[in-house]
């Protein structure tokens, strides 16, 4: 198997130089003052400390990581039955579903944004809250069908036509085949949607009638707008980090589950 | 699978993706449908107009936009897929410890916010000495396009019966022949999908773009993000998207379907 | 699949730049949205040049993305970070022998203290900050006479827009209280907060960006803190809408012309400059984007009789008025607690 683990080493040597690289750049950032105008670097968690002294920002990373686990699940929920029912297509329609799927996301996040801030205008009495569900749901849902059907789609027939001769209905042969090796392409999906949801701000601020601060838009703010990239460093680290924990807790817990 | 069509449950299936399909085309519908509006709002339509089209295709800057946004994606996408092909094989054979710790460096740029990896990449461009181009926005492209196609192959090799690479190795086979005969095959619809998630992620960037683009290189998203007021030329340009890549999905699935046809033909002909 | 590649590839080849090697190139950077792209065109024809053409969405992102290296020939920023632009060393002077058209500029544009003697840099369009609200809910008389203090009116509750910029917001504050909008003084800064907190409770602002402008043109609220220029293009397309420059005085903002200090071909960066400041040119540039020109004669013509914004009150920016002022660049310390501030007025706490 040696001979396999050899293909990766290209891209191994690619995220050494493309993503480790320019993270420990940002890592310095985050552990230093000043470090954008001068060479000489001042070690310092000052900027850590600034994060986690003002319950402000905590409060906005909780936020940005509530409307992400929303954004999920309501992704999940939406997606999976759609993602089951194009596996039951015949082989060229399945490509095609797959291809109308992702055509939307070519045109423009925000052109698609402000055409649902016009379609949503007409429907006055929505909360803010579900109108930004409704853009987040939509900029995300395709990401999870199509993972969710990728690890569905070709799946053993035989299994599913075993079971069922073994006297399992729909319903049983769903949970005990079809569920269970749906089960990568689901985590695949949140992995996909999940973590860009975290940090994403564009569609709360445009369909949240600016009522939204975001983690995502505070990271940009400090970099962009402040130009204080030491501080906007230790924010996205925090985040990270954040992000890291929970997602490994949701695997150990699944893994226990598992154990039972 | 004719009588699985026409029962019920087939019937609410398809309903169901209908459903799905409008809820995902109902904002391209309102951008087409305001690339032909008179006046300059996103929320009133005041008339039928062309004047957008005619704006668009005056427009060089808008116009070599396209250019470069279809150029680097179609390249990211390609180099993208092969690499994250051959890592994603390669991590499925690799030791548990050393797969995750390479899948969660893989995860940062996903989760990343847009604006960390574009400094990020940009720092790492100035300290090489590198100056700006397409060559560079084109690296950067393929470092968070990558991650994507892994991610989206992953699950399906995980799924891969291990024995049959195995038994083909066993048979005599090199480790090449067993994965473009036996391995590719199986997960030919996974790495479809990941092409096509990256070439959106491609096509749709605008932060990294715009940090690590050489001088004069825009893509569509620059454009877009950048304008200080709506300027509906951008409907158009989508329209047009729209229109060309329905026609391409078209010829791709007609001319398979008319040559089974004439194939067909013959034979009853002989 | 393979050919749907295939035909995509073939595309985007198709047009790929025959450049003509000898052929002379400019790199302007500009906000987007912000020519008429005919003059881009016609001064290629008139001097047989090619320009590069890019945009940027801010002050800021503009000036990250210099920070890389990239070398530009011409660049249009904001006074404040011309004065940072220059304090930094990275600008090269204007050739004041080839831009011989700096006579024709208006008053309140030259020699403002970012750049006393225009030696960086060449005004290309300016502004003032103000309010556009519905004179079917509000009156003229009731909207000057309130100026700024109209955000802390809660008879306005849910009807208000506020634009989402830090450094905007708080010289709406700093003004309304008397201070200046430049000010470093911490006590003025507080004040200018609770100032803005107060505004929060009181009319519940929605925070937004270019988004007003086709909501304030559609009339979806009764106020909004605009620039004139937007408001220009607010007022043109819906003739309920007024403008108020504020009487306790407020920001006014130029957007001129520089040369950063590595441009590769300045010769021709002078020479687009002159261009830009004739009077065609600037005219066809202020019809199109609704911003005051800094070219006398368009000023007066665009807002005179006869004029594309004849009796529109906000394309003409108040200028003379000793309470107006142009923004000073301001230490990154003090941007991060601005920043800080905001997020918070903004949360509601």
């Amino acid at each position: 198997m040696k001979s396999f683990f050899r293909m990766t080493y290209p891209y191994i040597l690619w995220i050494a130089v493309f993503i480790v690289a320019p993270m420990i750049m940002i890592l310095l950032y985050a552990l230093t003052k000043d470090g954008n105008r001068t060479l000489i670097f001042r070690f310092t968690l000052e900027n850590f400390t600034r994060f986690f002294s003002d319950p402000t920002f905590m409060r906005v990373l909780f936020t940005s990581l509530r409307i992400a686990l929303f954004t999920t699940v309501f992704c999940i929920l939406i997606g999976y039955p759609a993602a089951l029912f194009i596996a039951n297509l015949s082989e060229r329609a399945q490509t095609m579903m797959v291809l109308l799927l992702t055509l939307p996301m070519w045109i423009n996040m925000l052109l698609k944004t402000y055409a649902w801030r016009g379609i949503l205008m007409n429907f006055d009495n929505l909360e803010s809250e579900v109108k930004v569900f409704i853009g987040m749901v939509y900029d995300f849902l395709p990401y999870m069908i199509i993972q969710i059907h990728t690890s569905i789609a070709k799946m053993d027939r035989e299994l599913l036509t075993a079971a069922y001769d073994l006297g399992a209905n729909k319903w049983k042969t769903f949970l005990k085949v079809t569920l269970p090796l749906s089960v990568p392409g689901i985590i695949s999906g949140i992995t996909l949607v999940f973590l860009p949801a975290v940090s994403s701000f564009v569609i709360p601020k445009l369909l949240g009638g600016g009522d939204y601060v975001l983690i995502g838009n505070l990271i940009e703010t400090f970099f962009v707008t402040t130009g204080d990239w030491n501080f906007g460093s230790a924010i996205s680290l925090v985040m990270a980090l954040i992000i890291i924990a929970s997602m490994w807790l949701t695997k150990k817990m699944d893994r226990n589950a598992k154990e039972d | 699978m004719e009588k699985k069509k026409r029962s019920p449950w087939s019937f609410m299936s398809n309903g169901y993706l209908l459903l799905v399909l409008l809820f995902i085309y109902l904002p391209i519908a309102y951008v087409v449908v305001f690339s032909f509006n008179e006046g300059k709002s996103m929320t009133k339509f005041s008339g039928f107009s062309l004047r957008w089209y005619e704006n668009m295709f005056s427009d060089r800057t808008m116009l070599d936009s396209i250019k470069y946004t279809v150029l680097v994606a179609v390249i990211a996408t390609l180099i993208s897929t092969v690499m994250g092909t051959i890592a994603a094989i390669g991590l499925s054979k690799a030791r548990p410890l050393v797969r995750s710790a390479i899948l969660e460096t893989n995860n940062l740029p996903v989760m990343n916010p847009d604006i960390v990896t574009a400094i990020g990449m940009m720092l790492l461009f100035i300290v090489a000495g590198v100056r700006l181009s397409l060559t560079t926005l084109i690296l950067s492209h393929i470092t968070f396009c990558t991650p994507y196609v892994i991610l989206t192959i992953m699950p399906k090799l995980r799924q891969l019966d291990d024995n049959v690479a195995e038994a083909a190795l066993d048979l005599g086979a090199n480790p090449w022949q067993a994965l473009v005969k036996v391995i590719l095959p199986q997960i030919y619809p996974a790495i479809l999908s990941g092409a096509l998630i990256a070439f959106s992620m491609s096509f749709d960037d605008f932060v990294i773009s715009f940090f690590t683009a050489g001088v004069g290189i825009n893509n569509i998203s620059m454009y877009v993000y950048s304008m200080k007021r709506y300027n509906p030329s951008v409907n158009a340009l989508s329209t047009l998207i729209v229109i060309v890549v329905t026609l391409i999905l078209i010829l791709v699935n007609v001319i398979p379907y008319i040559k089974d046809k004439k194939t067909l033909k013959e034979e009853t002909r002989r | 699949m393979k050919k749907a590649i295939l035909i995509l590839l073939v595309l985007c080849l198709l047009p790929l730049p025959l450049t003509a090697g000898a052929e002379q190139v400019l790199n302007v950077y500009n906000w987007g949205e912000y020519i008429d792209k005919q003059v881009i065109t016609d001064f290629e024809k008139e001097f047989g040049v090619r320009v590069n053409y890019s945009v940027y969405d801010s002050n800021e992102t503009m000036y990250t993305k210099l920070m890389s290296g990239a070398s530009y020939d011409v660049i249009i920023p904001s006074d404040y970070m011309i004065e940072r632009l220059i304090r930094e060393g990275l600008l090269q002077p204007i050739d004041k022998n080839v831009v011989t058209n700096l006579g024709c500029l208006c008053e309140g544009v030259l020699n403002m203290e970012y750049d006393p003697d225009n030696t960086y840099s060449v005004p290309y369009l300016w502004q003032t900050v103000g309010i556009v609200y519905d004179t079917t809910r509000i009156s003229p008389e009731e909207m000057e006479e309130q100026g700024f203090s109209a955000f802390l009116n809660p008879d306005y509750k849910g009807h208000v827009y506020m634009y989402d910029s830090e450094r905007d917001a708080f010289m709406v504050a700093l003004k309304a209280l008397g201070y200046s909008a430049n000010t470093s003084d911490m006590n003025e800064l507080n004040a200018a907060y609770e100032w803005l907190r107060n505004m929060d409770k009181a009319v519940r602002p929605s925070y937004v960006t270019d988004e007003v402008i086709d909501a304030m043109a559609n009339g979806e609220k009764w106020m909004a803190l605009v620039y004139s220029g937007d408001a220009a293009y607010i007022l043109s397309e819906n003739e309920d809408m007024g403008y108020c420059t504020p009487k306790e005085g407020t920001n006014v903002a130029i957007d001129a012309m520089v040369i950063p200090a590595n441009a590769s071909n300045p010769e021709l960066a002078n020479i687009f400059i002159n261009y830009i400041l004739e009077y065609e040119t600037s005219l066809m540039i202020s019809t199109e984007v609704g911003y005051a020109s800094s070219n006398a004669q368009v000023l007066a013509e665009l807002s005179g009789e006869g004029g594309d914004y004849e009796g529109n009150d906000a394309y003409l920016p108040r200028s003379g008025y000793s309470l107006d002022e142009i923004y000073h660049d301001i230490p990154e310390e003090l941007r991060s607690q601005y920043s800080s501030m905001w997020i918070k007025v903004k949360l509601h706490e």
